[in-house]
């Protein structure tokens, strides 16, 4: 009984929340105390698991290793919800092309490197990267755990008395199973909702933590706009009908994009604070790896959405790997027209950096295949520029 | 989008557990014509899976970090015992640092991942691939690279452990007695383990043994000696016939 209280309270929580976030003040900080060690027995056990998975995830191959990124980011943890906070948070950047991150709560903090391609500026990193610490801080795991065992307790029992009044029968016995029913449906969307809800306070947590900072607050709903921008070009690309923003599924574990773009809006028009976006800093910490982050992202095989993120991340200046990557996109679709683009965009690439050999590389490909004789005099150029690439025997073939 | 670690709810939502998964599954598999070279054989144990929780009302597991560290001493007693019975060296290995932990982590995956093949395309019989139809057919490899990990320590043999024990909660417990009462069988408590020796030479899995239900409280010191001769059931140089396997306690 005591579990259903909590589902039906939880439930309460998420009917009610809506209403509440209208005139939302945001939370204050808690307090915070160095080196939290989990108290009780659910809570020790969950970091148990997690501890076994960090050390798995720490000896990866799968994470970047790069210790200055990684001491950037940490400074960026820093930057955003404060100095003593930050030490906390263990970070680990993993290859992963998907706009995502993710924290554990023993403070594990993965971040992938979609979201790094993805961030136009240090503080909507830093909004990101304070969510996940809010969800740390607010130990949402534990929290989360505790309410997924209740409702699937009830969903159980729910389940219980539908077998029981099948069985047994009797002149209620419809009645109990439908009513068994939209129980054990209540508590599965409980689930879900309670997971919604755990966001929006980690998204407000995050809210305030950018409030206390140097950054400016009006980035976190920037960079929701543009997820949503990219999501329905890659649905156009696809042939997809494009996801509805404005509402909520089922099974929707964070809230609906648009509603969280227009709630942190809301709260950073509210703060009326302007602060410092840090784009230099994070550009000076990635012009080592955008080109690899790049690389991924073409691999993703999604012509419209990639089209679209290089677009934003170009702004109004094309540079050199940003052109030479839309050359690779150009290039990997492979219509005669894109060749033809293609080639242009990798012109265009080696105008401004003359020495980027894998623009004549790409050049030398889209011209071959489109028949142009001046492929021969790229791939060549290519060779001589990196004749120890890893591909040059192969290149050779095609220019005898 | 953002997400926060997702702790698995699917087992919780199917009520009804299976009837008899896989009657003519096969639990071990030993290389045709190996034998372990009697009473020298020098065993690396690396770094063991061992979780064990309680199994809530509704079939999620809660692990639980108190049992879990019982259960890794007695096993770890239980195992040693069991070993120099038959003559063997448990080495422990040190947890490695650098360039020689991603090789352990490394190989750690792909044990599991060659583990899981050898349950599902060997020992289920109707599952199994062409190559492995053949009678007495084992032949699995994680490649030779693997003498990387013996290094500096003499070991001939790695031994790898996966162990994992949910017990039936109370609440779990009345719900499989009036789940009973409705004719619908629900399942209490889940203990299943693995465990496999790879020669550390070759890189070749020499012996396999796989229990989904396994009997002995891991939690106790007689219970873990229980467990380990299971997880050892045909361990190659034994011509012990194990304990009973018992169904899930």
């Amino acid at each position: 009984m005591r579990a259903l209280w909590k589902v039906l309270a939880a439930m309460a929580i998420v009917v009610a929340a809506p209403l509440a976030a209208k005139g939302d003040p945001l939370p204050t900080l808690p307090p915070y105390a160095g080196a939290y060690q989990p108290q009780g027995m659910d809570e020790r056990g969950l970091w148990m698991m997690v501890d076994e998975d960090e050390r798995r995830l720490r000896d990866s191959k799968a994470v970047v290793s790069d210790p200055k990124l990684q001491s950037y980011l940490h400074d960026v943890v820093c930057r955003a919800v404060g100095a003593p906070r930050c030490d906390s948070v263990r970070i680990y950047v993993v290859r992963n092309a998907a706009f995502n991150a993710s924290m554990a709560p023993n403070g594990m903090l993965v971040v992938q490197t979609g979201l790094l391609l993805r961030v136009r500026n240090e503080a909507e990193l830093a909004a990101v990267l304070g969510h996940e610490f809010a969800h740390f801080e607010l130990r949402h795991s534990l929290v989360g755990f505790k309410q997924k065992r209740s409702a699937t307790d009830v969903m159980a029992w729910a389940g219980v008395a539908a077998a029981g009044a099948y069985t047994y029968g009797g002149t209620g016995a419809y009645n109990t199973v439908r009513t068994a029913q939209s129980v054990q449906n209540a508590a599965f969307g409980s689930i879900f909702a309670f997971s919604r809800e755990q966001e929006r306070q980690a998204d407000l947590l995050s809210m305030a933590y950018l409030k206390a900072s140097s950054y400016d607050p009006r980035c976190f709903a920037d960079l929701w706009g543009r997820v949503m921008d990219e999501a329905d070009a890659t649905a156009r690309g696809r042939r997809q009908r494009s996801t509805r923003y404005d509402r909520v599924a089922f099974f929707a574990t964070h809230p609906a994009t648009l509603e969280r773009a227009t709630y942190l809006r809301e709260l950073a028009i509210a703060m009326d604070k302007s602060g410092e976006d840090g784009r230099a800093r994070l550009d000076a910490a990635m012009v080592a790896w955008r080109p690899q982050l790049l690389a991924d992202q073409i691999k993703l095989n999604d012509f419209e959405g990639t089209d679209y993120l290089l677009g934003e991340l170009a702004g109004a200046q094309w540079t050199a790997d940003l052109l030479f990557a839309r050359g690779e996109l150009y290039r990997s679709r492979g219509n005669p027209r894109d060749l033809v683009s293609a080639a242009g965009f990798y012109r265009a690439a080696l105008e401004q950096e003359p020495s980027n050999a894998d623009a004549y590389r790409g050049l030398g490909l889209a011209q071959m295949r489109s028949r142009d004789p001046a492929a021969a005099d790229s791939l060549r150029r290519y060779l001589a520029m990196k004749p120890n690439a890893v591909d040059s025997a192969m290149i050779s073939t095609l220019i005898q | 989008m953002l997400l926060r670690l997702w702790v698995p709810i699917l087992a919780s939502v199917c009520l009804v557990a299976s009837g008899s998964p896989a009657t003519a599954q096969e639990k071990s598999g030993i290389k045709p014509g190996f034998v372990l070279p009697q009473r020298s054989a020098r065993i690396l144990l690396i770094r063991p899976t061992i979780k064990v929780g309680a199994q809530s009302t509704g079939g999620m597991f809660e692990p639980n970090a108190d049992w879990t560290a019982q259960a890794k001493e007695n096993l770890a007693v239980a195992l040693a015992a069991a070993q120099t019975k038959l003559g063997n060296e448990i080495l422990i290995a040190d947890e490695p640092i650098g360039p020689a932990a991603t090789t352990m982590a490394d190989y750690r995956a792909l044990f599991s991942v060659l583990a899981d093949s050898v349950i599902r395309y060997q020992f289920f019989v109707g599952n199994r691939l062409p190559t492995k139809k053949r009678k007495d057919a084992f032949e699995w490899t994680m490649g030779p690279g693997v003498a990387d990990l013996a290094k500096g320590t003499g070991a001939d043999y790695a031994l790898f452990l996966f162990n994992e024990d949910q017990y039936g909660s109370t609440g779990r417990k009345i719900l499989q007695a009036f789940a009973a009462m409705a004719y619908v069988s629900v399942k209490s408590g889940e203990h299943k383990g693995f465990a496999g020796l790879v020669d550390l030479h070759t890189g070749d899995l020499v012996w396999l043994n796989a229990d989904l239900a396994m009997g002995g409280d891991v939690r106790t010191p007689d219970g873990a000696q229980k467990r380990v001769s299971q997880l050892l059931k045909n361990f190659p140089g034994s011509s012990q016939s194990a304990a009973p396997a018992s169904a899930a306690k």
